[in-house]
């Protein structure tokens, strides 16, 4: 399969949310070649990491293999020696060496592809041009089934230099088919979207929901609906169409089934529709895959932001909550010089109607006290006032020594400090 | 004509292309295969007949007896005297198959019998198969600068113009993977293996490494084969390797054609090296309506090479 790039740089740029992508590319990290230099150490690091990853994956792929396949293998080893021996058994006039011979002979012709099963006459060749156009396709996507394979030295040179070329052709082709189908679905994704935020619904949500339905559509167009196909036409089991399926569109195309390769009669068109099946389902294979990488990539992207978002937020808070704190002080301190200077005025008013003469006064500091209710000046007074803390602003009547009011968008003054 | 125009007929033309390419191929492919086949069929009759000829076996209990060795012979059980008695799942094999699996070379010599290996293998490819192209992918990124970056920018530094310096590289580059990982390990091959010829060899590492797998030659087949569970993870290793080294073949050319203005012309996207510039934008958190707007202004321009993710290669073979 072309490979999905899983993690794209270009995704980042365009959205906070996974982007739905359809391109056929394999995955890379970005290559920033600076921060490379610098940080190569932990990048190896990690290289090593996925790789043991990859190593223990398959370890234990094998372990599970293992045990799962080994009984049966044992049962069928024993059940054709048995069979062999009934055979001789039977046929007395057959010695070991005879039956042998032709075994082995039998077997050899099967790998050539040859079934020597069955009468000659109804046999159709494998090699007649639909069935050699269906090898070049498979050698082509790179599935490569097996069921036929050239056994001639010119068949031999002769696919090496054809798939030489004509993987990357295909290549291309399964970019085009990729990116037209990653627009269809898009435009349609698009659509739905639309329709979606008429309900007011969170923008993520929506996104989900969309890749959801892509998905689901996909898998019932190009996984299910064929292997419903192939389970009537060729007498599969429901398992092993679906097995087949998956085999043929991640292109690891064992051989072991192979649609239009039994000796059952086959619709004309049945093999073409085939090819243009595997074609399209290989792009949205590619398509899946490529967009798991995208999530994958925004994902982490998005942890980092997130994270980022998050110290923000914090420091946000924290300057918020300190200039709360800062203003309370003040406040109080105003109350309470509020509270001293009505105290102090009814004493002299008592004072003078008792006809005393007006006592000293503690005097608290001076401060200046302006009131303007212009925005401008209070930005202007705003700046000045962030050099001297003690400069007080009063603003809509109230009076904030500090000038700093949460209330009224000083984000900007905290990010402007900070 | 338009941009969606343009790549609507770009596309429709490289289908056609894509068409006739196969029907060349299917031609030859006949001629020179159907010959061999029909001989080979005309030699097996005969064979058939000369055994019932001399044998008091009636056709059809032969039919009856083939058809069960070949069934038994297509999932790598042997009918003959002299097969090994070393299973196809043991650890070693089990490991090799699994590798199979998720590089998708696939070449089917061991298949899963039971429908619990076949559901096995599906959810393990599934998952197995992004799981290697990130690891291949994330190896070559690492290995770029100092076998593809750090030897052009030496050319580049001992006089050659930017262009020619990759066209250079990108050649010297071919000729070592060619010798390395093709005919060294036919040589090999064909040494080790008894019955592989130098070009049965060539052929095999040509087959595997582009992922087909086609597995008319799987190493490690033979009956009492020495030392099989190493030869079977070397040539795993083997595998591996040569695969990264495709990768970084397809990647030094699709980053060559960008240079030569190739991609833009074919309409393709763009290497994505070249969007180093966007990536170091800050990612501004838009507003539900300016990400719409992004979203249908990258679905109306499908190959508008700015807009659409890139492609580091197009294809893994």
């Amino acid at each position: 399969v072309a490979a999905p790039d899983l993690l794209d740089p270009k995704s980042a740029t365009h959205n906070t949310k996974p982007r739905l992508s359809f391109s056929t590319k394999p995955i890379t990290l970005t290559p920033r070649e600076e921060s490379e230099m610098v940080a190569t150490v932990m990048k190896w690091k990690t290289v090593t990491a996925i790789f043991l990853l990859v190593v223990l994956y398959l370890v234990m792929g094998a372990a599970v293999f293992r045990s799962l396949e080994q009984p049966h293998e044992s049962a069928q080893r024993l059940a054709i020696l048995s069979q062999k021996l009934e055979f001789l058994s039977k046929h007395s006039c057959v010695n070991q060496s005879q039956l042998e011979e032709l075994v082995k002979q039998v077997v050899s012709a099967i790998r050539s592809g040859v079934n020597p099963a069955g009468t000659l006459t109804n046999h159709s060749s494998l090699w007649d041009l639909s069935s050699a156009f269906f090898f070049a396709g498979t050698v082509i996507t790179t599935i490569g089934f097996g069921n036929t394979s050239p056994h001639t030295e010119g068949g031999r040179i002769f696919c090496i230099v054809y798939a030489l070329l004509g993987i990357p052709l295909f290549g291309f082709l399964l970019a085009g088919v990729g990116d037209q189908l990653g627009t269809i679905f898009g435009k349609g994704i698009a659509k739905v979207e639309k329709m979606f935020v008429h309900w007011d619904i969170s923008q993520t949500k929506i996104r989900v929901i969309s890749t959801l339905l892509f998905v689901l559509f996909g898998c019932l167009l190009f996984v299910a609906l064929p292997a419903a196909i192939f389970k009537h036409i060729e007498g599969w089991s429901a398992l092993e169409s679906l097995y087949f399926v998956v085999i043929t569109l991640t292109t690891i195309g064992f051989g072991d089934f192979v649609a239009g390769g039994s000796e059952i009669e086959y619709l004309d068109y049945y093999k073409p529709v085939v090819w243009f099946w595997i074609l399209v389902g290989l792009a949205y294979f590619a398509a899946i895959l490529s967009m798991i990488g995208d999530w994958l990539r925004v994902i982490s992207k998005r942890t980092k932001e997130e994270v980022g978002e998050i110290r923000a937020h914090a420091a946000e808070w924290t300057a918020n909550v300190s200039a709360e704190f800062k203003e309370t002080r003040r406040r109080v301190s105003v109350e309470i010089y509020d509270k001293f200077q009505r105290a102090a005025s009814i004493k002299r008013k008592l004072s003078s109607e008792l006809g005393f003469s007006p006592a000293p006064e503690l005097t608290l500091p001076r401060r200046t006290v302006s009131v303007n209710f212009n925005d401008e000046r209070d930005k202007i007074e705003r700046d000045a006032g962030l050099q001297g803390l003690t400069t007080p602003l009063t603003r809509n009547g109230g009076l904030y020594m500090n000038g700093l009011d949460p209330e009224r968008g000083d984000i900007s003054i905290i990010e402007h400090l900070k | 004509m338009n941009s969606v125009g343009k790549s609507w007929l770009l596309l429709t033309g490289l289908i056609v292309f894509y068409i006739i390419y196969l029907l060349f191929g299917a031609l030859v492919f006949s001629t020179i295969e159907r010959p061999v086949e029909e001989q080979l069929r005309r030699d097996m009759d005969a064979l058939k007949q000369e055994f019932l000829n001399q044998s008091c076996v009636s056709a059809a209990s032969l039919e009856n007896f083939l058809v069960r060795v070949l069934t038994a012979n297509k999932y790598g059980v042997s009918a003959l005297r002299n097969s090994s008695v070393t299973s196809n799942w043991d650890l070693a094999s089990s490991m090799f198959f699994a590798n199979t699996l998720v590089t998708t070379v696939g070449y089917g010599h061991t298949t899963p019998l039971s429908d619990t290996g076949k559901v096995f293998s599906i959810v393990y490819a599934l998952i197995g198969v992004p799981f290697t192209m990130l690891v291949l992918t994330a190896c070559v990124q690492r290995i770029m600068y100092p076998l593809v970056i750090a030897p052009v920018c030496l050319l580049q530094r001992s006089g050659l113009e930017p262009r020619p310096a990759t066209v250079v590289h990108f050649l010297l580059l071919l000729v070592l993977v060619v010798l390395c990982f093709f005919l060294m390990p036919a040589a090999v091959f064909s040494a080790v293996e008894v019955s592989w010829s130098f070009l049965d060899g060539l052929y095999f590492s040509f087959i595997s490494l582009c992922t087909i797998g086609l597995g008319d030659f799987v190493p490690g087949m033979q009956p009492r084969q020495k030392y099989r569970p190493l030869y079977q993870v070397a040539v795993m290793v083997y595998l591996f390797v040569g695969l990264m080294m495709m990768y970084l073949l397809l990647r030094t050319f699709h980053k060559m054609s960008d240079l030569h203005g190739l991609t833009s012309f074919l309409q393709l996207p763009r290497c994505e090296d070249s969007d180093m510039e966007e990536e170091r934008e800050p990612i501004v958190h838009e507003d539900s309506r300016t990400a719409n707007n992004v979203t249908e202004k990258a679905a109306s321009k499908p190959l508008d090479p700015g807009s659409q993710p890139s492609y580091n290669t197009i294809n893994k073979g």
